[in-house]
């Protein structure tokens, strides 16, 4: 068997509003379109991906939370209908997707051997998180790489920051690990939002784009610093003022994805491919992506 | 007509799916006495508050006349499914909605099929009506809503349960100390995290079991600085809104472990009810 490599990571925020957007025939609520700038974003994105040509795609959900360790699907096949709990209107979702089971359970033996918990998922009936779902309906549409699907463990939040992102560290790493030994040629999905600021009122047409602007002008300036950051692979530095982004613009990476991934690919100091920015309603979100083939 | 009972319950699915575990009988045999209160109590409607159906944007209220699926809870998918058949008094849901600009709350109704009803309020529903004889009204926990907020909502839920001559039982679905164990344990030997938080939870029920609301207030502010609390105790908060001046009390039914957090079934005094027997 030949050694596994990561081709490729992105950020890809999973806000539901993209698929609503969109209309895909999966999505049953229609819209008259909406976050253009973000969708066209994914479209770049999906071209990436395509030409990258992975055996599989590993996403890590913010909503899929557990309290017990780090959870991976462990199911080969799972279907059902998504409703988002936040954005019912906005997506209820047909899934149905296959599961690369065996680098799940590799990652997860991985990980257990880090000193992380880690757990397979094993129920079929287990409803996927709408997170994994959008992230992987903007990433590929056609829904024919096998994925893996990773529980977001609530340890930056149950525990401190630094400790929680400590653990997504080691889990990376462990992810690397298990996809250098099982051969596969793999995508990362990070489901990140940057600034998570948000209005608490939804305008009576979602997709009115004349109420979309960033909720803090503080977060927007943040998310510019750090995608400028990223687009001058300037990881490091990046990962030094992490703690006090998330801090100020109550950034969904505390969630784990973007450290996670970074963690995987080892860090590079090369720069990220921003693929477009855009709010929804008011958070900021950035598609990007990092070639790791181009950097070889 | 009247408020018929009133009820502090866990949610947590582990006493539901696995009542066999000894560290969880009590709270599994306080939820049978809890049901058989609430079934003299005959009801109309459970008005229910759960913790663990986050809303972000508005407050959500369900009213899909019948809410029915599966549900697998995200952290125990390996204890069981949590099959579900829920009627709603939509009625009275709504007027909860159109009522809520009253306190400066934008509420939303949800009608749809395959909406994720949260496990705490299947667990709750289960346990205390199993037979799904009585309809629910089901509202959500907005993480921006804090104690006070949530206690109008509870008193706005009560207001409108008597304008429509319901006889109604408030149920407020959550936790007590919120330390879990973060390693796999042996079930059998679940037990409070620590001693600090089983001993903040016996003086909460302590207090709860005291007749001076403002004290009572006061002691869950406290509770607050000790313990990891469940949503800041939302769900109580909720409850102590729709009784308003008739709190008088609760009484602890059951307490024990959830996995290392506190959980408990408490009844609340409520004029004119038939008590149940035992206590913790």
């Amino acid at each position: 068997m030949n050694k596994g490599e990561i081709v490729a990571g992105f950020l890809a925020p999973h806000p539901p509003h993209l698929v609503y957007g969109e209309n895909p025939p999966q999505n049953e609520p229609r819209s008259r379109g909406g976050w253009e700038p973000l969708r066209w974003a994914y479209e770049r994105a999906r071209a990436s991906l395509e030409r990258l040509q992975p055996d599989v795609l590993l996403v890590h959900s913010p909503h899929w939370i557990t309290q017990l360790g780090h959870h991976f699907l462990g199911v080969p096949e799972l279907r059902g209908k998504s409703v988002d709990p936040i954005f019912p209107n906005l997506f209820r979702y047909d899934f149905a997707l296959n599961v690369d089971v065996e680098l799940a359970a590799a990652c997860c033996a991985e990980a257990r051997a880090s000193g992380l918990v880690a757990k397979m998922m094993r129920n079929p009936n287990f409803r996927v998180d709408y997170g994994t779902i959008t992230t992987l309906h903007m990433m590929r549409p056609q829904w024919d790489i096998p994925v893996v699907g990773i529980s977001a463990n609530n340890s930056p939040y149950y525990l401190s920051t630094s400790e929680g992102l400590g653990e997504m560290a080691l889990l990376g790493q462990a992810t690397r690990r298990a996809i250098e030994k099982t051969g596969r040629r793999a995508v990362l999905l990070a489901s990140n939002t940057l600034c998570h600021w948000h209005f608490h009122e939804e305008p009576a047409i979602p997709e009115d784009m004349s109420h979309e602007h960033p909720q803090s002008y503080e977060g927007y300036l943040w998310d510019m610093r750090i995608i400028e950051l990223l687009r001058q692979g300037r990881t490091r530095e990046v990962f030094e003022i992490l703690p006090q982004f998330i801090d100020e613009a109550f950034a969904e990476v505390k969630s784990g994805a973007f450290t996670w991934m970074f963690a995987a690919m080892g860090y590079p100091e090369i720069p990220g491919e921003l693929h477009g920015y855009g709010t929804v309603i008011g958070t900021g979100n950035a598609v990007m992506e990092w070639d790791l083939t181009r950097a070889a | 007509m009247p408020l018929v009972a009133a009820f502090l319950v866990p949610g947590s699915p582990l006493h539901y799916l696995r009542p066999a575990v000894a560290p969880w009988a009590p709270l599994v045999h306080a939820h049978a006495q809890a049901a058989a209160t609430l079934a003299a109590a005959q009801p109309d409607v459970l008005i229910v508050y759960s913790t663990q159906w986050i809303a972000v944007l508005d407050e959500l209220w369900q009213l899909r006349p019948r809410v029915q699926g599966l549900h697998v809870d995200e952290n125990w998918y390996d204890f069981g499914d949590l099959p579900f058949d829920l009627r709603i008094d939509t009625e009275l849901a709504g007027a909860c909605i159109a009522a809520s600009a009253q306190i400066g709350v934008r509420s939303k109704g949800v009608d749809y099929d395959g909406f994720p009803i949260d496990t705490g309020t299947i667990v709750a529903n289960g346990f205390l009506n199993p037979d799904n004889r009585v309809p629910l009204v089901i509202a959500a926990n907005n993480v921006y809503h804090d104690w006070q907020r949530t206690e109008q909502l509870g008193a706005l839920a009560a207001a409108q349960a008597e304008r429509l001559a319901r006889r109604y039982a408030l149920i407020g679905v959550g936790g007590l100390s919120g330390t879990i164990f973060r390693d796999e344990i042996d079930l059998e030997a679940d037990r409070i995290a620590s001693a600090a938080d089983d001993s903040a939870n016996r003086e909460l029920l302590e207090a709860l079991a005291g007749t001076d609301g403002v004290q009572l207030r006061a002691a869950c502010a406290e509770y607050a600085t000790k313990v990891r609390t469940d949503m800041g105790m939302k769900h109580l908060a909720f409850v102590l809104g729709g009784l308003g001046e008739r709190y008088a009390g609760a009484r602890t039914l059951g307490y024990g472990p959830s996995y290392g957090s506190g959980a408990a079934v408490l009844e609340f005094n409520v004029p004119g009810q038939v008590v149940s027997r035992g206590n913790a």
